[in-house]
């Protein structure tokens, strides 16, 4: 395994040679995945400190329990950006940031909260991905980005949008679908198992 | 795992995966879609979906700190003592989801956890494949006999730190050198039914003295591999009793168990079986050894 070509390995054999404890591997995973891992946590915790304490746990996680990874639910990547999702979620739901959160959503607005996201979401995004989400209707949209980047429960985006919460429940579903469907008439096909 | 009812219909949980996916819904929900994935190959699939479509809406990612990085590199740990603790609290995390599975076609660590006293069989795989095997478990007295029997006096060395030349296979990661290194760590040369004096070596066991145990076939003609409908099953014998240890799959490299309790193996024996595993063995082992104490 120390004979592995890290910069020419797949990231399956990377988390691979991460199970066998060959940090090299660990480092090339960093060196691929570790931007987009930062920037997501970035964006949702909008603090630094916060955001790199995030990203060296979803690593160090991977390095403890690569199991974890399964190759034939998806790629790396996403296996890497839904733990960086979790854990800075986590954090902004943890109870101070709660109470700073409650404060602020009772002066924001929905639009408001929108155009936040909206401005960190526009900054770096694919061109394709920003077709295939501009694609979206406004109603199926908005939940998604509220909940993605504002790290919100469907609960609270119900509350911002003011819609019922079933209804936000289904509409980030069938966004998330549609989503999918725009993005592969893109030509971006996103992996993952099929249905 | 799947087995905690839900209170929840597989309908009203397929409406919460797209924000579930997105952790959008409180602890206690996700709790219980969490149980439904792990019976339920279609929402479990329907969540990997979703995940891609946000990791691609997530994915903007420029050049990483390197700073960052030195920070998760020095949080580590360096030495093959802190290797083999990690690899030893790995082996005993239970798999909590099916999804927790090896990366395909290699070879990841998945604990086999033995009896620690009293029972007959050990569980070689789920908790559904416990259940069958423990009932079934009456049938292996009279087959321990057997095995027994058929357990030659092997050589077993007590490395008391010696580096041997299993640690030059390039294959072993640091913690699983660092394990066969470790003092109280037994090794036992397992060979052919039949084989004498030099030459054959199937496979060898490393048993630390925690209980945890690896299955080391990295010669490359030890174990030869195996159709894909067949799997070689690791035995030990403990007592009066042969206890399955685990299936070790067709194509074995090096493969963790874990024997836990207070009752010593005695003996190990390896058997072709066919894929599954088997309660108890008809078979001639292909390999066997004995440990002495």
């Amino acid at each position: 395994m120390v004979d592995l070509d890290v910069e020419q390995a797949s990231d399956a054999n990377l988390v691979v040679a991460v199970g066998r404890w060959y940090e090299p591997a660990l480092a090339e995973v960093y060196r691929r995945h570790g931007g987009a891992v930062h920037a997501l946590a970035r964006r949702i915790l909008r603090s630094d400190p916060p955001a790199e304490e995030v990203t060296q746990e979803v690593f160090l996680d991977l390095w403890r329990h690569p199991e974890k990874f399964d190759a034939q639910r998806g790629t790396l990547r996403s296996f890497l950006l839904a733990r960086t999702h979790g854990k800075s979620v986590d954090v902004v739901r943890s109870e101070e940031s709660r109470r700073r959160r409650e404060e602020r959503m009772t002066r924001e607005t929905a639009t408001a909260a929108y155009d936040i996201d909206r401005e960190v979401w526009d900054m770096a995004v694919a061109e394709q991905v920003k077709d295939a989400l501009g694609a979206l209707p406004d109603e199926l949209r908005q939940p998604i980005e509220l909940a993605y980047f504002g790290g919100r429960t469907y609960r609270e985006v119900a509350v911002l949008l003011d819609e019922p919460e079933g209804t936000v429940k289904s509409r980030i579903r069938s966004g998330l679908g549609r989503l999918r469907v725009h993005l592969a008439e893109r030509g971006v096909e996103p992996a993952g198992a099929g249905l | 795992m799947s087995t905690q009812p839900t209170p929840l219909s597989h309908t009203e949980i397929e409406e919460f995966l797209g924000a579930y996916a997105l952790d959008a819904v409180d602890r206690e929900t996700a709790d219980i879609i969490e149980a439904h994935l792990d019976g339920c190959v279609r929402c479990a699939a329907e969540v990997s979906q979703h995940h891609e479509v946000a990791g691609l809406l997530a994915n903007s990612g420029g050049v990483p700190p390197a700073e960052l990085w030195e920070g998760i590199a020095g949080r580590l740990g360096g030495t093959s003592e802190e290797s083999w603790d990690r690899l030893a609290a790995r082996l005993d995390v239970p798999a909590d989801r099916p999804s927790d599975g090896a990366v395909p076609g290699e070879r990841v660590p998945q604990p086999h956890r033995a009896v620690a006293s009293g029972g007959d069989v050990v569980p070689i795989g789920t908790a559904r494949r416990r259940s069958r095997l423990v009932a079934a478990g009456a049938g292996l007295v009279a087959a321990a006999a057997a095995v027994i029997a058929l357990v030659l006096g092997l050589q077993v060395h007590h490395l008391n730190g010696q580096v041997n030349a299993l640690q030059a296979t390039q294959n072993l990661s640091t913690a699983e050198r660092a394990a066969i290194a470790a003092p109280n760590t037994t090794r036992v040369v397992m060979s052919a039914p039949g084989a004498t004096g030099q030459g054959s070596t199937p496979a060898t066991i490393v048993l630390t003295a925690a209980g945890t145990g690896f299955v080391i076939n990295d010669a490359g003609d030890g174990l030869a591999p195996l159709p894909s409908d067949r799997t070689y099953q690791l035995w030990g014998v403990v007592g009066s009793k042969v206890i399955s240890l685990g299936l070790l799959g067709s194509r074995p490299g090096i493969v963790p168990f874990s024997v836990a309790g207070s009752h010593g193996v005695s003996a190990f024996a390896i058997t072709d079986e066919v894929a599954g595993g088997v309660v108890a063995s008809a078979n001639q082992p292909v390999a066997e050894g004995k440990v002495q104490v």
